[in-house]
């Protein structure tokens, strides 16, 4: 029996766990869409591409499976663009399909045609252009591995027209030609697990820094584990967050330019840190020549361009976070840490009495009451700018998978689009996705998709009507000079959200009770509009250049 | 920090895309490739290739660590500064004049060079040697009069 390049590709992609695909359809994907009508998978029409990579980015953040996006050739899928990125920075394993020109056309300037493997090679970990139908199977599998190995990443497959819809006899699909790497060469493992254990139970004053790498390795229980034998304080990268119970005694908060005072205090002291699944990115150092000066640094890692990458490491281990912690625990020993412990639970008293819900003034207080008036079970979505410096600050996730944001990317626009990936993905969890008014009109359009699906996502607009975090930094760093950002309050968001057919309320940002009520009790989509002073920044907040402990908790005036 | 130069020898799968993956690890970090060669191997699916850059180590050595990563890269190693095994080649064409030719062909005797073509007005030499060889070579020429030169790159085992 024959079967089409299509029929191939979307048994392949069922094969591999598929059940969802966002995407948007072009001439050149039609082979696919015709396919999607009879099969399992289920396709959700996005109302622009960059909200399908992102949705397929939210949904593979939410389930830790991979997450699927699709678009034609040209435009769509150059419009995946920025979402691939999103994913590349914070590993997050998505596989882009993109329609392409029939292979005759390829470099012709045909219509539509676009070079989508050139342009996106810096931000994917591998990509494929499937030239030959025999191939398409053997194609998406290896796809599925790269996507999800190692340190997990976008993997794109371009896919020609004709290839889609020519057909291949059974039996003549031919396997993936792969040639054995030559191993890294990394040394002895267990030598340098024994010295990191050595140092971590000599060390007076440990912290650990937990990364984003923590979750992508289902390691959250050994962390918890380790952190409790061991007594060791920690802090979280923003990727970081979520992988240990925020309620966690030894959490510190997370760390860097936008990070809490005691957590960039605490490290600035630390004679030891263990620094796992972090790269050590400029956001969380800020000035790397000044951090952390007294300490020895050990750093766990399964990719070893991460390892050194931004920072001199003592003592690196290039491996799973989570098999090497299972081995590490045992070696911890359990110290009473009276000292270090109690310098720790002092400092907490004054940092806190200084930051009032948690530096972020009133938002941070709303944030508080709608975690409280949801279910326990909710994923946090959040935007980019200073919506996500609250949220990521005072949400508090008891679930490694409950706050999803993106982190090496800022990503303006993240949130609605991945907030309908997580939602679909887990429908049983509610979702709340945090944005402003700025990165909100980023994918406005998507309030059609939520609309038209039914979605039931609840979204959160602070309106302060600026973009605040630039307006805070124009306001702090260039002399109160504020330019290209303000919005205005010109557009009636309430009445838009009521336009695509969702349920919308306005309330202050001080006095938001009913509003939150509304949103914990309705069935389905609604958008909360929080109205906010544009002058309620977070602090403290480190100037460009500085370094962590080079804080500043106001305007100096 | 130093910058010296490297020569970095890779073993990747024979495919299209795989030199633009390569060009984009050096390129991200503002890293001029000096020269390149590539050539297939006694298994068609694999080429070697031998790239020269100059940079301070430990940004080479970051280099080498993104280009491992690369699915198609199959192997990556740094080429020790012994010059043993790194051979280039080189094709010049050098302008013959009543008044030159006698110090050319003293030179091409000299310096062992082979003559590919011989006209009455040019001749074309080809030499092989290290780098370093190759340059005073192309100083000894320059000075009688090179019209083109075309050199291959660093070939190494």
């Amino acid at each position: 029996m024959k079967k089409s390049g299509a029929e191939i590709l979307l048994e392949a992609l069922s094969d591999s766990g598929v059940d969802t695909i966002f995407g948007y359809p072009g001439a050149n994907t039609l082979p696919i869409h015709d396919g999607l009508r009879s099969g399992p998978i289920r396709h959700y029409l996005m109302r622009h591409e960059q909200a399908a990579a992102h949705a397929a980015d939210g949904y593979a953040r939410a389930t830790g499976k991979v997450g699927v996006c699709l678009a034609t050739s040209g435009p769509g899928a150059t419009n995946l663009v920025t979402g691939i990125a999103t994913a590349y920075m914070d590993s997050s394993p998505i596989i882009a399909l993109t329609g392409q020109v029939t292979t005759t056309l390829l470099g012709s300037d045909a219509f539509q045609e676009t070079d989508i493997i050139g342009i996106t090679l810096p931000i994917t970990k591998h990509s494929f252009l499937v030239r030959d139908v025999r191939d398409m199977k053997s194609t998406i599998q290896e796809a599925f591995k790269l996507t999800t190995c190692s340190r997990p990443g976008p993997v794109l497959v371009d896919l020609p027209r004709n290839v889609l819809a020519s057909s291949c006899p059974a039996g003549e699909e031919r396997t993936y030609q792969s040639t054995p790497k030559v191993s890294n060469g990394i040394g002895d493992k267990d030598d340098q697990l024994h010295k990191i254990a050595r140092a971590l139970n000599q060390a007076e004053r440990p912290v650990i820094i937990i990364g984003g790498g923590v979750k992508l390795s289902n390691a959250c229980r050994e962390i918890t584990d380790l952190i409790e034998k061991g007594r060791i304080p920690f802090v979280n990268t923003m990727m970081g967050v979520g992988s240990v119970h925020a309620a966690n005694g030894y959490n510190l908060g997370f760390i860097g330019t936008h990070g809490f005072e005691l957590s960039n205090r605490v490290v600035h002291q630390a004679d030891f840190i263990l620094a796992i699944g972090t790269r050590f990115s400029d956001r969380s150092t800020s000035n790397v020549d000044a951090f952390a000066p007294l300490a020895t640094i050990a750093q766990i890692d399964i990719d070893p361009t991460s390892v050194g990458k931004n920072i001199k490491t003592d003592l690196p281990l290039i491996g799973d976070i989570r098999k090497t912690l299972k081995k590490l625990i045992p070696l911890v020993e359990t110290p009473d840490r009276i000292e270090w412990l109690s310098r720790i639970k002092k400092e907490q008293e004054t940092t806190e009495k200084r930051n009032c819900y948690k530096g972020c003034g009133e938002p941070g207080r709303f944030i508080g009451m709608v975690q409280e008036a949801m279910p326990e079970e909710t994923t946090a979505v959040t935007d980019v700018g200073l919506n996500q410096i609250w949220a990521v600050r005072s949400w508090l996730p008891k679930t490694p998978r409950s706050l999803l944001t993106s982190g090496g990317m800022g990503t303006m626009g993240f949130s609605v689009p991945a907030a309908i990936g997580a939602k679909i993905g887990v429908p049983e969890r509610e979702v709340v996705a945090f944005s402003g008014d700025g990165g909100f009109f980023m994918n406005i359009q998507e309030l059609a998709t939520i609309s038209y699906y039914n979605i039931p996502v609840k979204i959160i607009v602070f309106n302060n009507s600026h973009l605040g975090m630039i307006r805070q930094i124009q306001d702090l760093f260039y002399d109160s000079r504020l330019s290209s950002c303000e919005l205005g309050n010109h557009a009636d968001i309430v009445a838009i959200a009521k336009g695509f057919g969702l349920q919308a309320e306005r309330v202050a940002v001080e006095k938001p009770e009913e509003g939150i009520d509304k949103m914990a009790a309705s069935k389905g989509p609604f958008l909360l509009e929080v109205m906010v002073d544009p002058e309620n920044y977070v602090y403290p907040i480190i100037p460009p250049g500085r370094s962590n402990m080079e804080m500043i908790f106001g305007r100096s005036d | 920090m130093e910058v010296k130069r490297h020569t970095i020898k890779l073993v990747v799968n024979n495919k299209p895309d795989v030199l633009a993956r390569i060009a984009g690890v050096f390129s991200a970090r503002g890293f001029n490739i000096e020269s390149i060669s590539a050539n297939v191997t006694m298994d068609p699916n694999v080429t070697k290739i031998r790239i020269v850059t100059m940079g301070d180590t430990s940004t080479v050595t970051k280099i080498q660590n993104q280009l491992k990563k690369l699915v198609d890269v199959l192997s990556v190693s740094h080429v020790r500064e012994s010059k043993q095994g790194q051979r280039e080649m080189i094709l010049m064409q050098v302008k013959l004049t009543d008044k030159n030719r006698n110090d050319v062909m003293k030179a091409i005797d000299e310096l062992q060079c082979k003559i590919v073509t011989r006209k009455s007005d040019y001749c074309i030499l080809e030499a092989t040697g290290s780098e370093e060889e190759l340059e005073i070579l192309v100083q000894r020429f320059d000075s009688l009069g090179i019209e083109d030169l075309s050199r291959s790159g660093v070939v190494a085992l």
